[in-house]
């Protein structure tokens, strides 16, 4: 089908205002312009706390990272969102996930401290806060469809995920700690949903993610082969090399950058 | 009364002759060896000069505006006879504070008497050195996101500002940003007093965009809800949930005229009658910076004699939208450091219908941080329109570059040049005759910038402060 006459691609992006901390608006940004670029066209609709649509209604859900007190109100507010969530998955509505928006598909996410937070359960995985924070430049060999490529960005996390038989991994870590610095898993897949938690933006600077993701989603949405005209990513793909390269420097550590000694707690 | 004894005395001596030093070869690193080398020799030495001694400190802390809101409560001082020792160059971990008391210091370890110490003081290094300097007077000034890379989270932050506010001596006086919800909180626990400083416009100049990183209520986690958004977060606010809410601000900006990248006017109202000035630097933030360091003088004790005629001689600081005149060309150099600061800049800029000449530059160091995914919450948009040409320059141009391409700045008007130098002079090519050249860089791509600019003679080796 020509891209002329594609339909809109409808995009919900996720508590755009709550969990904004890391650029990862940056990956909505990234399907909006490319579509642009292509002629292709997009809306995005930002979905904030107590709202419950249809997500089976859009094309394609975003659902990004978030520090710890943002995460705890997302988790709550999710709680009424989940069964549309989860008709959404099960239908074949792309979801993109990312750090926070990873740990809460999953089944539940156990704080240091605090009680557990219940996730909604797209995704067959499980979250243990660990004592030591991941941060660095990372990367993973990642394979969709026929293609495998290696995805960069900059994970920063403490918590420890491990996968359940039903979510298969996004990719397999080549630099950094991935879910858990043991098993060698970076992220989540389950049918359309794709859980990471590389930070970066990672569809920016990953245009073959970007565009492979999108191609499903429009895929699912005229129930056939779309053609998606080639654009010039050089600009990317130096990013994607110089984030490589930083990654490579360090592969086999999993934490390369301190957090200052700022413990949490510090205040009685 | 204990001084700082022998040792401390021979690590004060070896301090003075290390910065010499440093000065005389040229090196650099005259900020902060001199003190790190005496601090190695005498790690209680900051606490033994200046804590022990009852020095009277003003400390400037919090992400943002530091170092001009450092600068402002200086010459307030100055001008009213007070001596004053400030640290400079963005020295602000325990090594750079050291280095200032070792410098203000006699021989003897002493600092002399009547000498006061204005010090801008790191968020993350405020742990050590709040206990060990005692301030007379704290300054929050604010709490962005700043190098997430770093801290992890902006909480993580604001608990140990808390942190070290609860131990402040009774004496002291905590004065907070009334308009920052993760300010306003702080210091309502504990023995010291406390001064409230912030905006009283009954217009926004902003909203809520995706860098305003803590519109969560401090106290319950509700939505906020602001009547007037003035700079990012900053702003009027209430908790939609509990009663939480901006607290009463003691010395307030009641008008406020952005002059081009000129100058600023503003009205303050303070617990000492009204004050008018005129800053000779733009912008809605060097709004804040004023009555910050105009409530850390009242708040430390001193008038605000001549305040006017002392602040409208502080023109824009190292990297500041700093005006350097260029051969044929001018420049402003504007220093940003997290979406905050870019922009606030970009606010400033598009305001005057800049930039239109636009080189950034951005690289991953240790103070800098490694991870630029903020870029994408600058609103780089805004500006896109004014851009005839923009050079991209640093370490993490490739990332600069792939940011503005997806802002819209067409690839045809847009050239990377990673060294530093060859940036500049390449971005000043594209400027016509008597045309601006805006920089916008992180902290060490704007160090590089300023020493291309200096080796052609456009500044001099220092910048006064």
């Amino acid at each position: 089908m020509s891209t002329q006459n594609l339909p809109t691609l409808r995009i919900a992006h996720l508590y755009p205002a709550l969990l904004n901390v890391a650029g990862d608006g940056g990956n909505v940004m990234a399907i909006t312009s490319r579509a642009a670029w292509r002629g292709m066209s997009t809306e995005v609709v930002a979905v904030g706390l107590d709202e419950v649509p249809d997500f089976s209604s859009f094309d394609m859900v975003f659902f990004q990272g978030g520090q710890d007190v943002e995460m705890n109100v997302a988790a709550k507010d999710l709680v009424a969102k989940g069964a549309s969530l989860r008709d959404a998955a099960e239908a074949g509505v792309v979801i993109v996930a990312v750090c926070a928006g990873l740990q809460l598909l999953g089944r539940r996410y156990v704080p240091s401290v605090g009680d557990e937070i219940p996730g909604v359960r797209v995704l067959d995985l499980e979250t243990v806060a660990g004592p030591t924070r991941y941060m660095q430049h990372a990367a993973c060999q990642v394979t969709i469809g026929e293609q495998t490529e290696v995805v960069v960005g900059f994970e920063n996390h403490s918590g420890r995920t491990t996968l359940g038989p039903e979510a298969k991994p996004f990719g397999t870590v080549i630099a950094g700690a991935g879910n858990n610095s043991t098993d060698g898993i970076e992220g989540a897949r389950q049918g359309n949903v794709f859980a990471t938690y590389l930070h970066g933006p990672v569809l920016p600077k990953n245009p073959w993610l970007a565009d492979a993701v999108a191609r499903i989603a429009w895929e699912r949405k005229v129930g056939g082969p779309i053609e998606m005209a080639a654009l010039d990513d050089s600009v990317e793909g130096r990013s994607h090399d110089k984030s490589l390269a930083l990654a490579h420097s360090h592969a086999g550590e999993t934490t390369v950058l301190k957090p200052a000694q700022l413990a949490r707690g510090l205040t009685e | 009364m204990t001084g700082p004894g022998i040792r401390g005395v021979t690590a004060v001596a070896v301090g003075k002759t290390a910065r010499t030093a440093a000065r005389l070869t040229g090196r650099g690193g005259g900020s902060s060896l001199p003190g790190a080398i005496a601090r190695r020799m005498s790690p209680l030495l900051l606490s033994d000069i200046v804590a022990d001694q009852a020095v009277p400190v003003i400390a400037i802390t919090g992400s943002n505006g530091k170092t001009t809101t450092s600068r402002f409560v200086t010459e307030l001082l100055r001008g009213q006879g007070v001596t004053v020792a400030q640290n400079r160059d963005g020295a602000n971990l325990e090594q750079g504070v050291t280095t200032l008391a070792v410098q203000t210091a006699g021989w003897n370890g002493r600092i002399p008497d009547g000498t006061v110490l204005v010090i801008e003081v790191d968020e993350g290094a405020l742990r050590t050195v709040a206990p060990e300097v005692r301030p007379r007077v704290l300054v929050v000034t604010n709490l962005f996101r700043d190098q997430l890379d770093r801290f992890g989270e902006i909480y993580a932050i604001s608990d140990v500002i808390a942190y070290a506010a609860k131990r402040l001596p009774e004496s002291s006086t905590l004065v907070v940003n009334a308009d920052d919800p993760l300010t306003a909180e702080l210091g309502l626990v504990g023995d010291h007093r406390r001064l409230t400083f912030g905006l009283e416009m009954d217009r926004s100049y902003g909203r809520i965009t995706s860098a305003a990183d803590s519109i969560r209520c401090p106290r319950c986690q509700g939505d906020l809800k602001y009547t007037e958004v003035y700079l990012s977060h900053l702003g009027r606010y209430r908790c939609s949930r509990c009663d939480f809410t901006r607290p009463p601000v003691d010395v307030g900006v009641v008008e406020l005229v952005i002059e081009g990248l000129e100058s600023t006017r503003l009205r303050l109202t303070t617990p000492e009658g009204d004050l008018e000035v005129t800053v000779p630097q733009p912008g809605l933030h060097i709004a804040y910076d004023v009555a910050g360091a105009v409530a850390a003088v009242l708040a430390a004790g001193y008038s605000l004699a001549h305040a006017a005629e002392s602040l409208g001689g502080v023109g824009a600081a190292f990297g500041r939208l700093e005006p350097v005149h260029a051969g044929d060309h001018e420049i402003a150099l504007a220093f940003a450091k997290n979406p905050t600061s870019f922009n606030t800049n970009l606010t400033t800029l598009a305001a005057a219908a800049e930039p239109k000449y636009l080189l950034v530059a951005l690289s991953n160091t240790r103070v800098d941080g490694e991870d630029f995914g903020w870029l994408w919450d600058v609103d780089f948009e805004s500006v896109v329109p004014n851009i005839d040409h923009l050079t991209i320059s640093g370490l993490r141009a490739d990332e600069l570059a792939t940011r503005l391409k997806y802002a819209g700045v067409p690839l045809d008007r847009m050239v990377v040049v990673p060294d530093r130098a060859q940036a500049l002079d390449a971005a000043l090519s594209r400027v016509p005759v008597g045309g601006r050249l805006i920089a916008l860089a992180g902290y060490t791509p704007t160090i590089e910038l300023r020493e291309a600019m200096r080796q052609r003679g456009w500044v001099g080796r220092r910048w006064n402060a």
